[in-house]
């Protein structure tokens, strides 16, 4: 049995299922969640390491904190490997070096051509600053549980605060969009309120 | 007056052929304020407990689970074979052997029982009551090829075996596999190669090699090498010594021992799978086999598998499929053997791609232009492979020894006759696949109907009332 969030996994489940009884998580997003973890799509719950399932619980904990994922190399058609030998701390000193070489040799070039580097670029767009470009990542804005319940509450309360016709509805126990009256509104007249998570 | 009225009106308002009883209550609907006389009520079964997991998964024992073949003690049980039949030899290869039904013998290093056969083969050799196949003009093509090869590095000895769908490419497979075994070479089989592309196995980032190990298919791997070809294995030893992860393997020591190890720890198992393949490489003692099937699925551009970063793993990222894919180019190589890949011909998962289809000359099923997507990288991966077309239909010969085999193993539900016979092969025009599943296999001609002289009614001569 593996506890995230305090929800409990069972064992037999594939992991890429499991995540989804996770409140503000659904097929996509566990999929994603799986890619990121490195968890294959037939894992079982009971088939994860603990590096997987802490690295899990710390992400979900606050995703908003969590580090962004680093580009991996990929290996092209004609690279050899360095022998087995070698030790994880070099192989990871000379990528960062062999990075930081090209970076500096990018900058130069810029330079020579009159451009600027890009981050000073950034900066100086008409005196504002340039519109951030909007993540494709969905788990960059990661919202699940409590803090998912709290944004539902507050658009809810921001619609009866306005005075708009959606939070009305809400108030009076009633459908929001649209919905016939006349007869079958039961659920919402069971679950609709201003206090609703 | 009006109730004899409703009552004809509810009469004629049921549907035709009801029987309308008057003064009739269904015991379905019990008069308002009785209890029903047919529930049963307030009964506690102290035998079953009120439990509401019960018939969980875990809880149930289940209606049926197979006995263990080894416990079947009972004389009546034991598998019988009624066929006989000579055993696969390599010296059987021959022209004149053509269309000879042979048999794949249970030996202590049996390929079929460590490594694995397709789906479909295995469901074939699980009905038979012994596993065998038929020599067919091709077979001996092939073992020619392989003679010619046992002295030749395997870049230049590089087959995909194509055809239709159900001509006898995996059997082909198979048979060159049990043909190299026979002859003491080293033989990789890989039955089933879309499941190291189809995301069922672990993946993980390795910064060394710049791809994705998978550590338990490397482990599976090892340990399916290792029970096939652990003679052979032990007659070599590693040139230069290797030290990973804590352990540390001096340069004195047998690729069996080696492959031993790494197939009993996953951590490590990756590593040895590529030093095996390294020194096998070095060797010119043995030749060696790589024989894929399902050989498209690795030269499909985008594999299950995701990166972190969402974005689909290509095959040459995955360590294993990438081994294959550098054999198949001929950027790695045996310095005495030959790789033999086998197409899937019906796989909408992994389709048999443009730059196979290029290389191979095969006209696939929908007109491919130059401006068709193809990608370099695979193009180069897939440079020097030689096609070797399978017959699509069995010869008649080829196609009567089947017939004979399945009728001796009592397949046959209708009389075994020429006309059944031919009528088969007609229908399947002499597709393998066809002409065992759908001609042999399922027919639903029954015997036919006995005429009795005797009886003094014509209608019952026939037994047809």
């Amino acid at each position: 049995m593996v506890h995230i969030l305090g929800i409990n996994l069972p064992d037999n489940q594939l992991a890429r299922f499991a995540l989804t009884s996770i409140y503000g998580v659904g097929p996509h997003l566990s999929h994603r969640l799986c890619a990121r973890f490195q968890i294959h799509d037939k894992c079982r719950v009971r088939d994860l390491t603990p590096f997987q399932t802490t690295a899990l619980s710390s992400f979900l904990q606050s995703p908003k904190t969590a580090l962004p994922v680093a580009q991996y190399p990929l290996a092209s058609i004609n690279f050899i490997p360095r022998p087995p030998s070698k030790s994880i701390q070099e192989l990871q000193a000379e990528l960062n070096a062999a990075r930081a070489a090209q970076k500096q040799k990018r900058d130069e070039k810029l330079q020579k051509m009159g451009k600027l580097p890009v981050e000073n670029a950034k900066a100086k767009v008409g005196g504002r600053k340039a519109p951030e470009k909007k993540s494709r990542d969905p788990l960059t804005e990661l919202r699940i549980e409590s803090e998912l319940r709290r944004e539902i509450r507050e658009n809810i309360a921001h619609q009866r605060l306005i005075g708009s016709y959606v939070g009305r509805r809400h108030a009076m126990h009633l459908p929001v969009r649209g919905q016939r009256t006349q007869t079958n509104a039961k659920t919402a007249r069971k679950l609709n309120s201003l206090d609703r998570w | 007056m009006v109730l004899a009225l409703s009552r004809a009106s509810l009469c004629r308002s049921l549907p035709q052929g009801t029987v309308c009883l008057p003064n009739v209550r269904t015991y379905a609907n019990t008069p308002p304020g009785q209890q029903s006389p047919f529930k049963i009520q307030n009964v506690k079964s102290s035998a079953t407990p009120k439990n509401k997991k019960a018939f969980s998964r875990k809880n149930r024992i289940g209606a049926f689970r197979s006995m263990n073949p080894s416990q079947l003690t009972v004389p009546v049980l034991q598998p019988r074979s009624s066929l006989s039949m000579p055993s696969f030899k390599p010296e059987l290869m021959t022209e004149n052997m053509i269309g000879q039904v042979v048999a794949f013998n249970q030996t202590p290093n049996d390929p079929i029982k460590y490594f694995g056969t397709p789906k479909n083969m295995l469901l074939e050799f699980r009905l038979l009551s012994q596993r065998c196949s038929v020599i067919r003009n091709i077979t001996i093509l092939t073992a020619e090829e392989l003679n010619s090869a046992a002295s030749e590095p395997s870049h230049k000895t590089r087959y995909v075996l194509t055809g239709p769908s159900g001509c006898g490419k995996s059997f082909l497979l198979l048979q060159a596999v049990q043909y190299c075994l026979a002859k003491e070479w080293i033989v990789i089989y890989i039955p089933r190669a879309k499941t190291m592309v189809n995301s069922t196995t672990t993946h993980v980032y390795d910064l060394r090699t710049q791809t994705y190990l998978q550590p338990n298919y490397a482990q599976q791997t090892l340990r399916r090498i290792l029970e096939v070809n652990s003679a052979n294995l032990q007659t070599l030893t590693m040139r230069d010594g290797l030290s990973y992860d804590r352990r540390s393997f001096s340069s004195g020591t047998t690729l069996a021992q080696l492959a031993s190890a790494g197939s009993k720890d996953p951590a490590i198992s990756s590593v040895v799978l590529e030093t095996l393949l390294t020194e096998l490489c070095r060797q010119s003692k043995i030749p060696v086999l790589l024989a894929v099937d399902d050989f498209q699925s690795i030269y499909n551009q985008k594999t299950s598998y995701r990166d972190p970063h969402f974005s689909a793993i290509r095959p040459y990222h995955l360590a294993i499929p990438r081994f294959i894919l550098e054999f198949a180019s001929g950027k790695r190589s045996f310095p005495k053997g030959a790789i033999i890949g086998a197409l899937t011909a019906a796989d909408p998962a992994f389709p048999v791609t443009n730059e196979l289809m290029d290389e191979l000359g095969v006209p696939g099923v929908h007109p491919r232009s130059p401006y068709s997507k193809r990608s370099k990288i695979l193009q180069e991966y897939a440079r020097g492979l030689r096609n070797l077309p399978v017959p699509t239909e069995f010869s008649p010969r080829e196609a009567a020894s089947v017939f004979e085999t399945w009728m001796r193993d009592n397949a046959l539900t209708a009389p075994a006759n020429d006309e059944l016979f031919l009528a088969k092969y007609t229908e399947s025009a002499g597709n393998p696949k066809a002409f065992v599943w759908q001609g042999i296999l399922g027919t639903l001609e029954g015997a036919a109907p006995v005429v009795n002289e005797s009886t003094s009614w014509p209608q019952l001569r026939e037994g047809r009332i």
